[in-house]
């Protein structure tokens, strides 16, 4: 309280101090934020503006390569079967995996739920495909479902599942349900948790089944995190690369560009072709129809989900 | 579980209740097992494998005999000690860059009253919504540009601080309360030492859970690597990048492979068994690896 007598003796004093303290208290602020928010600026913000700029010239790894700014870049683009086949595969992978990895991961959380003996046990088995690298897990499984591999010695084929045009979208569908399902599971587990016991104590004293407390009370009481997977998860898959990427040694898209993907084609444009204004023109165009995908779906099922 | 309790009693007694739920539980751990199973086979074949010779790989068995060559192999003529090096070298540099600079972000939008606070929050936010295919481009032109291509500072650089981190420090020092910081002041503790010696370890169950978040994604990180050490630079090569470029050079070298592929999971399995709590906490309140 040695404050107050300061305050009856100079007033003007203290608050030329407690002004003189904001001022301090400022500059530190900006001092602790400087460099973080400067990171952001320089790796996110300004790159933004330049990707847009690079797509209006002729670029190559050490600048512009021809005279002429416009939007050439985007006409090349948009009129590429390449880049149709690569958004008509991230499409059907997208439909494909989201849907499998919210029911596999949704069962799981399930399982993990009950109340039985072993839970963290079976909750670390689940999710520890999740925390491998996507590189080992993408030669280990070119290696079980190789030719001579596992899956077709136990079951019988004679396929290359992952070097046929025809399965290997399937094959990494697969894969990243496999390696992905944990992390849904734990999202799931922590909504499940989440839910009231008492909910189910009243569906007990009316005596309702399990399938029926689940269909009729736990998968509604589930929407939140049903859209936020949905979201996340679907964002996720449209970022595919490093799987299609080992899967055929590069970014050719080989066999037959069954494993020509958005990101893939934006890579190959850059380092297999040298045409950094594809690439970029490339990259925002992308970005704009993910944009747009979200937008659409924020208006549509996340209506659904606030109502 | 002590709330059910009286209300599984107060159900009247049907005869073969007790046995369905036998059953029941039977039946969940029968499905529990296969699906570990289903999950672990690929693992345990791989582990098998590497223990095979060449020849022997394209048996489905166990080894015959078991031999330890490929481990000596991928050790000594794949240059595999490097590239641990390496990523181990960069994850303990960005890791702790990383976190303390999120940190030091996290506490100055958190607690610090400085203009134009929201407005620089919002943009550190707005870095959320910037895919890296979007920022690939640029970022590789500026790293060349800078003549920092093929060496560890660009990959450094550009994982210097993470949004998702900060915004996560920010989030966890709102609920430590005020009355440590205003004990640190009356003490004559500056914001630096307040930060650095009250706060920071206050926080500590935050910083453990993003670091070995952070961790595990900079040792299972493929793409940046790629981009920026993968266009022909072997002496700064990932574990990730040797062990794409193992595969894609020695198609068929499974035991080798397999060998490479067990190196590159283990360390991330060992944090994972050691800090399971903090993975599964983190993983949920963090949002998901990409």
């Amino acid at each position: 309280m040695a404050t107050t007598t300061a305050t009856e003796a100079a007033p003007n004093r203290l608050r030329a101090s407690m002004l003189g303290a904001r001022v301090r208290e400022a500059g530190w602020g900006y001092a602790f934020a400087f460099v973080p928010t400067a990171v952001f600026g320089l790796f996110f913000i300004y790159p933004l503006g330049y990707a847009v700029y690079i797509s209006f010239f002729h670029w190559g790894i050490l600048g512009k390569t021809a005279p002429g700014t416009g939007t050439f870049n985007y006409a090349k683009v948009i009129h590429d079967p390449v880049f149709h086949t690569a958004l008509k595969n991230i499409g059907e992978y997208t439909v494909a995996v989201v849907p499998l990895e919210m029911t596999l991961g949704l069962g799981l959380a399930l399982l993990i739920n009950q109340k039985i003996r072993g839970r963290n046990f079976f909750r670390s088995a689940f999710y520890f495909p999740s925390i491998a690298s996507s590189v080992a897990i993408a030669v280990i499984v070119l290696y079980v479902f190789s030719q001579g591999g596992l899956f077709n010695h136990a079951f019988g084929f004679g396929t290359d599942w992952y070097g046929n045009a025809g399965t290997v979208g399937w094959g990494i569908v697969g894969m990243n349900t496999w390696t992905t399902s944990g992390t849904v599971m734990l999202f799931y587990l922590a909504a499940l948790q989440a839910i009231p016991d008492d909910v189910y104590e009243a569906a007990a004293l009316d005596d309702t089944g399990a399938w029926r407390t689940f269909w009729k009370i736990t998968f509604p009481l589930l929407r939140p995190a049903h859209f936020f997977c949905l979201v996340v998860f679907g964002i996720g898959a449209l970022k595919l690369f490093d799987q299609p990427f080992i899967v055929a040694a590069g970014a050719s898209g080989a066999p037959n560009y069954s494993t020509m993907y958005p990101i893939i084609y934006i890579y190959n444009a850059a380092f297999g072709v040298s045409d950094f204004g594809i690439a970029a023109a490339a990259g925002v165009l992308y970005f704009i129809l993910i944009f747009a995908l979200t937008v659409v779906e924020r208006f549509t099922v996340g209506r659904q989900q606030a109502a | 579980m002590t709330a059910q309790t009286p209300i599984v009693q107060a159900k009247p007694y049907i005869p073969g209740r007790a046995r369905s739920e036998v059953v029941r539980k039977v039946l969940l751990y029968a499905i529990m097992l296969a699906v570990a199973a289903v999950f672990f086979v690929p693992f345990l074949y791989t582990i098998v494998t590497a223990f095979k010779s060449i020849p022997d790989s394209v048996n489905v068995g166990l080894p015959h005999p078991w031999t330890t060559s490929a481990w000596h192999l991928v050790w000594t003529q794949y240059d595999f000690p490097t590239y641990i090096k390496n990523s181990l070298f960069l994850a303990a540099v960005v890791v702790s860059c990383n976190l303390f600079l999120s940190a030091l972000g996290g506490y100055a939008f958190a607690r610090l009253r400085f203009p134009g606070r929201e407005l620089l929050f919002l943009l550190v936010l707005g870095t959320l919504m910037v895919p890296d295919q979007l920022r690939l481009i640029p970022i590789f032109v500026m790293i060349v540009h800078w003549g920092l291509f093929g060496s560890f500072w660009s990959y450094i650089l550009i994982n210097l601080a993470s949004a998702v981190n900060l915004f996560f420090m920010r989030q966890y020092f709102l609920t430590i309360p005020r009355d440590f910081e205003e004990a640190a002041k009356l003490d004559g503790a500056g914001y630096f030492k307040t930060f650095w010696r009250v706060m920071l370890p206050l926080a500590l169950p935050a910083t453990a859970a993003l670091a070995i978040l952070q961790f595990q994604g900079v040792w299972n990180d493929f793409f940046w690597p790629l981009i920026l050490f993968g266009q022909g630079n072997p002496d700064h090569y990932t574990i990730q990048l040797g062990l794409a470029e193992l595969r894609f050079t020695y198609t068929t070298l499974w035991p080798e492979i397999a060998a490479g592929s067990i190196i590159a999971i283990i360390p991330v399995l060992i944090v994972f068994l050691a800090f399971q709590r903090f993975f599964v906490s983190g993983v949920v309140s963090a949002g998901v690896k990409g």
